[in-house]
């Protein structure tokens, strides 16, 4: 059985909203002109927060080396965390020459005697997919020695970029996990959680409010991921997809082969987490459950208010330019409003169409969507008196040259900002900026320079 | 001595804290003014390459890669992709060197980069660097060999005042830094390279940085043939101080394994005075022995009952073991990411060349970690004293600012250890 999912087809997403005009806006790296992760980074991304799987990477040093311990994904799971460990079989010359399936083979008996995960998630990488190691054979071999599932995962970075290695990933789980045991028990309100990694523990932020009105999740792909629970992921009633539109492939197949409808939304800020939990429960269908969610709105959104008064004073009449990626160029402009705060641009450079649209959408007509912003912000900046940038921190001085707050949205976030209480830390982390006399004094010039 | 074995006989790593050998070719071209690392290989390995350096600097980091796709790496002997990054680079930024080094995926599939390099019509300087061999240190002296064979020009005359220093991919820009000013306290011109002293300091740059600014220019590489001397720091940097010298059969070279401690820095010191003919080091340089023997004795309590985790790349490592062992502190382990006959000069109880879950196995062993930013966890779940050194830390801020080496940084790093082992002491 070849397991190698058909790349073409996974592009070409019929569900993707920019389908039509730009079929292969995944995967068109400029060789000189690139920046961005490989689809083996996308697919260990969407992977990674199962944490009773040990994640095996079958390549030179380079794939794990720089990626393990690189995400704050969290876990509540009580066993030894893997996802906080880093396995390679770390190829040599010889295995370039002899190709590496023995040492993958061993390396998989090694991690099974000393580690008992519940499952191996093998990672096909560029040089070994080049080799051409059959790593669906050592795979298959193992899994029938130990009777435990043994996923090949083809991602190797050349076929392209991180988004697209997120669905690769998506397309090993479906294939090998989903479907295959059958849940305890269910409850007409279990639902998937699908593109959700709970990094910095953001899943947690709403988690909570959904046990309280009774919805269970069944499983996530994969934040606070278990094996047991994906397995058995196909009897859930809806799939929820949480701002990441990567897993939409796979969302779609679900509904195809099992019949479990989905929906998208996003838990950043006040008005969208709000919405969200309401999509669910629309979805879900029971007007009970409809009510009650409504009233939990009414109860958190007034609960979060309270808390956010002193900051309200502080942010009335404060704009912000906004310079990030993908779905935070309005996830988090969105936020920025729900504090108070006029968010005067947005850089969409780095956007999918569909996230132009929502740009657009959150922004209204005066907002501007940078296309260029390293060149813009500035400019604008000085044009709409904006007192704080969002950026990477490259941007930083543009900030300290206008005088400027500046916080650091790029940056391996430490603090979560999801749901209500992440929005309280997000203003927490905006106060600070906007108090913090370290950019006015960085940019003072010494004694001797005019 | 100890118990050494180099040789990993696991068929995999788990925890590793080796790098690769492109990661350290690119910190290598980043110790060149204005040069544009270029990564040949599918783009995952620039990225997390750039997140790497980024993070750990604290610094804009300028580096491309040349994006092979399942396409190209199948169809393409580099040519395509090689050339169309080097036009695509050149329209946005002038770079003087542009610095074309090789990943696993383009040594596999046997990309000649000496034949795509004659193609371009531009300054650039390229060295293979499979990532299915070697490690960070040995791409960092990979990439300065080739820096040196294929820019520096060759000649015969000779300036006794100039030399070059070649240090060792460890070396912090602080501690380059200091090396270059302990050299020229004697009366000496000092050169690095590469030189993140003045690239990757932490400076704060005025401008969005598209590329590097600070580190030593192509023009002065291109000219250090004449150079009187050159010292090489590590032996991973042997090789390119004899590359060096094969441009100027009369230029002299010293070599250290390490510049740590108090006897790795009196060999310099003493070097240096039969130079010059020198009676006596510069009087600042007397007092810093001074003070580095004071932080040996006000540590040797603490230090003479704390047995030692070390980890880092070979050259790393024998400089950190030795500063520690001299100190009187038990170096009961010390794991190496790679094998290197470096090794053997580590007095250690136990060397070997492993990773963090033969770390995690020998845990009874010692008290206080000395490693890199991967120790952090480490050290939390097995309640041990750390002190993070090393590529990459992102636990930390400060990282181009931490000096261990010469006697000045031999007194901070013996009584941040002792301090460190003390505190847990206290607390246990
Ligand atoms: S591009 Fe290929 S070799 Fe590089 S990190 Fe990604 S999978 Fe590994």
């Amino acid at each position: 059985m070849a397991t190698k999912p058909k790349i073409k087809e996974l592009l070409e997403e019929s569900a993707c909203s920019h389908h039509k005009t730009k079929k292969t806006s995944c995967n068109a790296p400029t060789p000189g002109a690139t920046t961005g992760g490989c689809a083996f980074e996308g697919a260990q991304i969407s992977l990674f927060p199962y944490a009773d799987a040990a994640h095996l990477v079958h390549g030179p040093i380079t794939c794990l080396a720089a990626s393990w311990e690189t995400r704050a994904t969290k876990t509540s799971h009580t066993g030894r965390d893997f996802t906080q460990m880093g396995f390679t079989t770390d190829i040599a010359n010889t295995d370039v020459v002899f190709g590496g399936e023995q040492k993958l083979l061993n390396a998989i008996d090694y991690i099974l005697q000393h580690y008992s995960p519940e499952a191996i998630f093998v990672y096909a990488t560029c040089v070994t997919a080049l080799i051409g190691d059959d790593i669906d054979a050592v795979c298959r071999q193992a899994a029938e020695k130990y009777g435990l599932p043994v996923v090949p995962v083809h991602a190797p970075g050349f076929v392209g970029s991180k988004n697209l290695g997120s669905r690769l990933g998506g397309e090993a789980a479906l294939m090998h996990l989903i479907g295959t045991l059958e849940p305890e028990f269910t409850t007409p309100f279990d639902i998937n959680l699908i593109g959700e990694y709970n990094v910095t523990g953001d899943m947690w932020q709403y988690s909570h409010l959904l046990d309280e009105l009774g919805i269970r999740i069944l499983s996530t792909l994969s934040g606070d991921g278990r094996v047991r629970a994906i397995r058995s992921a196909h009897r859930a009633r809806l799939n929820v997809i949480v701002c990441a539109k990567s897993l939409i492939s796979l969302t779609r197949k679900m509904e195809e082969k099992y019949g479990i409808p989905h929906i998208s939304l996003s838990f950043y800020g006040k008005r969208d987490t709000s919405a969200g939990l309401l999509a669910i429960a629309e979805a879900l269908g029971d007007a009970d459950l409809i009510e009650r969610t409504k009233r939990l709105i009414v109860r958190e959104e007034a609960a979060l208010e309270e808390k956010l008064a002193p900051y309200r004073a502080l942010f009335r009449g404060k704009k912000a330019v906004l310079n990030t990626g993908g779905n935070k160029t309005w996830s988090i402009a969105a936020a920025l409003q729900d504090l108070g705060i006029e968010v005067v641009a947005t850089a969409v450079k780095k956007a999918t169409e569909a996230d132009r649209e929502k740009a657009r959408e959150v922004l209204g007509e005066k907002g501007v969507l940078m296309m260029n912003p390293g060149a813009e912000q500035a400019r604008i900046i000085e044009e709409r008196g904006a007192h704080l940038l969002l950026a990477g921190g490259r941007s930083l001085y543009t900030a300290i040259k206008k005088g400027i707050a500046f916080a650091d949205v790029n940056q391996e976030k430490k603090k979560s900002y999801g749901g209500y209480n992440g929005l309280l830390n997000l203003a927490e982390d905006l106060k600070n900026a906007l108090e913090n006399p370290v950019f006015k004094n960085v940019a003072k010039r010494a004694p001797w320079e005019k | 001595m100890g118990e050494i074995s180099h040789r990993n006989t696991k068929p995999l790593q788990v925890n590793p804290f080796k790098l690769s050998q492109p990661m350290g070719a690119t910190l290598a071209f980043l110790g060149v003014d204005r040069c544009m690392p270029l990564m040949h290989g599918a783009m995952g390995c620039t990225s997390f390459t750039k997140v790497y350096t980024t993070r750990h600097f604290c610094e804009p980091i300028a580096i491309q890669t040349t994006a092979v796709t399942d396409i190209t790496a199948i169809l393409d002997g580099g040519d395509t992709s090689i050339v169309e990054s080097v036009k695509n680079i050149t329209a946005k930024v002038s770079p003087s060197l542009i610095g074309l080094h090789s990943t696993g995926l383009t040594e596999t599939k046997g990309d000649d980069l000496r034949a795509v390099a004659a193609q371009v019509d531009f300054p650039l300087v390229y060295v293979n660097t499979p990532d299915y061999e070697g490690g960070l240190e040995s791409g960092w002296a990979l990439a300065t060999r080739a820096l040196i064979e294929q820019l520096v020009e060759p000649t015969e005359a000779i300036d006794d005042d100039k030399v070059v220093l070649l240090p060792h991919v460890s070396l912090t820009p602080i501690e380059v830094e200091k090396i270059k000013e302990f050299i020229a306290a004697f009366g000496y011109d000092v050169l690095a390279l590469p030189d993140l002293s003045t690239s990757l300091d932490g400076h704060l740059g005025e401008k969005q940085a598209a590329l590097s600014s600070g580190g030593i220019g192509v023009e002065q590489i291109r000219t250090l043939g004449d150079a009187g001397l050159v010292v090489s720091v590590g032996d991973s940097m042997r090789a390119c101080a004899e590359a060096l010298q094969k441009k100027n059969p009369f230029m002299r070279h010293r070599h250290f394994s390490h510049l740590s401690g108090l006897e790795g820095t009196d060999a310099l010191a003493a070097w240096l005075l039969a130079e010059t003919g020198r009676e006596c080091p510069p009087e600042a340089i007397v007092r810093w022995r001074r003070r580095l023997q004071d932080a040996m004795l006000d540590g040797h309590f603490s230090l003479g009952q704390t047995r030692v985790l070390a980890l880092g790349e070979p050259d790393h490592l024998t400089g950190l073991c030795h500063s520690l062992l001299e100190a009187g502190a038990k170096v009961t382990v010390a794991i190496s990411t790679v094998a290197s006959p470096q090794l053997e000069r580590i007095q250690g109880r136990r060397v070997l060349v492993g990773d963090l879950e033969d770390a995690e196995n020998l845990c009874d062993e010692y008290d206080l970690i000395v490693g890199n930013g991967h120790c952090e966890a480490l050290a939390h779940r097995l309640h041990k004293a750390l002190v993070l050194r090393g590529f990459p830390n992102w636990e930390e801020v400060g990282n181009p600012l931490k000096q261990d080496v010469l006697y000045e940084g031999g007194a901070y790093f013996l009584c941040e250890c002792a301090n460190t082992a003390e505190k847990l002491r206290g607390h246990g």
